[in-house]
């Protein structure tokens, strides 16, 4: 069981710390050896409210001028003698200044994603009972990550053809629109030059697919066709309408979705800003480096298994 | 040595009751009535002083509480807003003054300038505009937000006494005098000083301890008396919480008991500074016995940590919650009287009462030996025993400001499981000291020495203790918790 750290219920943690902690608070507001030894770097300091970019924003305002300074002075005749007062955000800290106030953990702070798990299932965007959560995926051809393409290439050759899956069909007129399609002149996307199938089932060279644009099932010899997945095009929160339930974590089925326990940056200006696109959401790496090598260590288990019971049963029928 | 300075309370008091008693009722032919009459005079006289200096120095920690704790949490203190009448609160400066009929407000009016102007909001700097300030800062040396004892008192002393209709009215009246009483009879056998004490039976630690333990019995009245659910969980916590602290705080103290040799509190005291007997304070004999005092202590005073049976979040302050007024206030009073006896036991048992830290090697000291004479002559030492339990409730508040409230079942199993073992072996070391050490004159330097550094490597050592993974975590730039999921259709993970 991992606790945070200033968390963990041991002497020092529940007794010695608080206390040591307290004492410099008070030590603190003493004249001269409290800012000298105790201080934390933020006590009795004027804060400089205004950083440039307010003040560009501001322009020529007479308060611009002017410092707005909490009064940090306990005493007209004993000056030096300093009052704790209270912290001016953003510009200290509470974790700063009291930091036997942490967030705990299971606090529903900022949502974070991490994309290279995540399937596109939508479970989240079905859970949110706010309807904040958008996302918006599509079934295409990785042309860059081709069966056939070669090995030195970006093409790692992941895409298979699986159950489950999808895989593409060149249209008709796949050729016309290779020759006849400029994106300098065309005012408006590529069309399609793919047919889209879910693959139902899968047996040796030939599969059971559903075609997605007739809804039509069909038997089709494997030879000719380009496997495909669904991709995310984007995934975008409105934190605006976000009450922080947590339905979205506890939906996913992959792990991906986290509440972080970060009370920051989820501010803005303008409503615009509250719409958080993917960079947003994303988690740092060395936070989601282990739940994306578990889901991905999960994931490779699964497949040895599959390849086994598939083994088996080869060997079985021969 | 200690025992005898200029401070003589009980000497005066005496002697004037003698001469009064000499000049009137000896003049007459009921002369040999002035002998048991003087004596008497005398003691009550003595009860009265007491009073009156308990109700002076319980006004320290009163004070205390509210400045420290400010400090020490780092927040505004609690303080008195009569700079507001010329800085206004906030920004907003209403000159109410010129609201008064007949010119009254005229000469107010040049007051409050010449306030404004000398103590108001603008700083020395400016460019600085500072925020307002709503908290008294002026007059530090009237020690700011000592009147609002006497302001309280005052709100207390007028509010109408409303008991609940569904009480039990005999013990809900009855309760709060067992309480208040018995805290004032436990400051009969407390000594001030070497002669400031109402009382001093052979076998005063017996009383003292006692009566101490008769206010819980109150409390538990209290809550049950007032026929409301949070009083009675309170009262029903505070049985159980003082039954279970009472019994290593009583075997804490027989081993000072036995440690000292006496049952009496001012032998106990003077067994720490006599230089024919021990001279060595108890703390540095039994360091484990002074820690088990306070903590126990603490949880019978019901302070935080430990202040369970009042836990104002969750029980409406507890077994307080149905009374109001004076009964109120002469509770809330009793709790700080009780503090304060527990900080000046504290001071007599482990903290040498009435000797200044190291006094006799101070004054045997070479050079500044005479000064250090001459102010323990001019300073009486009552003085020193107070400043001692004044400094310990200090600690009192350091602790309240900095743990937490701690839960039912932890502060019992806390109690019976290790302070009850612990202060069991604190009486066998006590045993020990007294007859396999102690051998009826000063004890030998390398003794308390011994103790002290072995006691001070454990604290350490107990500090000391690392959780690696938890430092692991620390490492991270924020956490990412992990669910375990509850809603049917979960995957249900089988390696964890």
């Amino acid at each position: 069981m991992a606790y945070h750290p200033r968390a963990t219920p041991n002497f020092r943690n529940l007794v010695v710390r608080p206390m040591w902690i307290t004492l410099r608070a008070g030590l603190r507001t003493i004249p001269v050896i409290g800012p000298r030894f105790f201080s934390s770097g933020y006590h009795g300091k004027q804060a400089q409210m205004l950083d440039d970019e307010t003040i560009n924003r501001i322009g020529d305002n007479d308060s611009g001028d002017i410092i707005y300074a909490a009064d940090r002075e306990t005493s007209h005749f004993v000056k030096s003698i300093s009052r704790p007062v209270t912290i001016m955000y953003p510009y200290e800290r509470l974790e700063d200044l009291e930091p036997w106030l942490f967030v705990p953990n299971n606090y529903n702070g900022r949502i974070g994603v991490v994309w290279e798990t995540c399937t596109a299932c939508k479970a989240c965007v079905r859970a949110c009972p706010n309807d904040c959560l958008h996302m918006e995926s599509e079934v295409r051809v990785n042309v860059l990550d081709m069966p056939d393409a070669p090995e030195d290439d970006a093409g790692l050759s992941s895409v298979e053809f699986a159950e489950g899956g999808y895989l593409a069909r060149k249209n008709d007129d796949f050729e016309e629109i290779e020759n006849t399609f400029s994106l300098e002149t065309a005012h408006e996307s590529a069309p399609q030059q793919y047919d889209f199938a879910e693959i139902i089932d899968l047996s040796g060279t030939t599969a059971s697919v559903r075609w997605t644009d007739s809804g039509k099932t069909e038997s089709v010899d494997l030879e000719g066709m380009i496997p495909a997945e669904q991709d995310i095009v984007s995934g975008r929160i409105d934190l605006g309408r976000c009450m922080f339930c947590g339905l979205c974590m506890e939906s996913c089925p992959f792990n991906s979705f986290f509440m972080t326990n970060e009370y920051d940056g989820m501010s803005g200006l303008t409503r615009d800003d509250l719409w958080m696109d993917a960079a947003r959401t994303r988690v740092l790496p060395v936070v989601h480096k282990e739940a994306v090598d578990r889901e991905l260590a999960k994931r490779a288990d699964k497949e040895r298994a599959k390849r086994e019971r598939a083994a088996k049963k080869a060997s079985k029928e021969a | 040595m200690a025992a005898d300075d200029w401070f003589d309370v009980r000497g005066a008091v005496a002697w004037v009751t003698e001469q009064t008693m000499d000049k009137t009722i000896g003049m007459t032919r009921f002369w040999e009535q002035k002998y048991w009459l003087s004596e008497f005079s005398a003691e009550f006289a003595m009860a009265g002083i007491i009073f009156v200096v308990t109700m002076l120095a319980v006004l320290g920690p009163v004070w205390m509480e509210r400045k420290l704790i400010a400090r020490l949490m780092d927040h505004r203190g609690s303080t008195i807003a009569i700079r507001s009448l010329w800085t206004g609160e906030g920004n907003i400066r209403v000159e109410w003054w010129k609201d008064l009929p007949f010119g009254i407000g005229v000469p107010i009016g040049w007051i409050n300038g010449f306030l404004w102007n000398n103590f108001g909001n603008e700083s020395s700097n400016p460019k600085v505009t500072q925020v307002g300030n709503r908290s008294y800062a002026g007059w530090w040396w009237a020690l700011p937000g000592m009147i609002n004892n006497f302001a309280d008192f005052t709100k207390f002393a007028i509010k109408e006494h409303m008991p609940p209709r569904d009480a039990d009215q005999v013990t809900y009246e009855v309760a709060p005098f067992i309480i208040i009483s018995t805290t004032l009879l436990v400051f009969a056998f407390i000594p001030y000083g070497p002669s400031l004490y109402a009382a001093n039976p052979d076998l005063s630690l017996v009383y003292m301890m006692a009566i101490f333990g008769i206010a819980p019995l109150g409390v538990f009245f209290a809550g049950w008396a007032s026929n409301n659910k949070y009083t009675l969980i309170g009262g029903m916590r505070s049985a159980a919480q003082l039954t279970a602290y009472e019994i290593p705080l009583l075997v804490t103290v027989l081993g000072i008991a036995v440690l000292s040799g006496t049952l009496n509190i001012i032998e106990i005291a003077e067994f720490q500074m006599n230089n024919t007997l021990g001279s060595v304070w108890n703390i540095f004999l039994m360091p484990l016995g002074a820690a088990l005092f306070l903590i126990t202590m603490i949880a019978e005073v019901e302070r935080t940590p430990f202040d369970m049976p009042e836990a104002e979040a969750e029980l409406v302050e507890g077994w307080w919650t149905e009374y109001g007024g004076m009964r109120w206030g002469l509770l809330f009073a009793s709790e700080y009287l009780r503090a304060l006896a527990a900080c000046l036991l504290f001071s007599l048992f482990f903290l040498g009462g009435w000797e200044f830290p190291f006094e006799d090697s101070l004054i045997a000291l070479p050079l500044v030996g005479g000064i250090f004479g001459a102010l323990f002559q001019v300073v009486p030492h009552s003085a020193w025993l107070l400043m001692k339990a004044w400094l310990v409730f200090g600690f009192f508040i350091w602790v309240r400001a900095s743990l937490h409230r701690v839960r039912t079942d932890q502060i019992l199993e806390f109690g019976w499981r290790y302070l009850l073992p612990l202060s069991v072996i604190q009486l066998g070391l006590s045993i020990w000291l007294r007859l396999g050490v102690y051998d009826g004159g000063p004890w030998p330097l390398v003794v308390p020495a011994l103790i002290t550094v072995v006691a001070v490597v454990l604290f350490v050592v107990l500090v000391l203790d690392e959780d690696e993974e938890a430092l692991a975590e620390q490492r991270r730039p924020y956490h990412v918790s992990e669910i375990n999921k509850a809603s049917p259709g979960a995957r249900i993970n089988l390696e964890d």
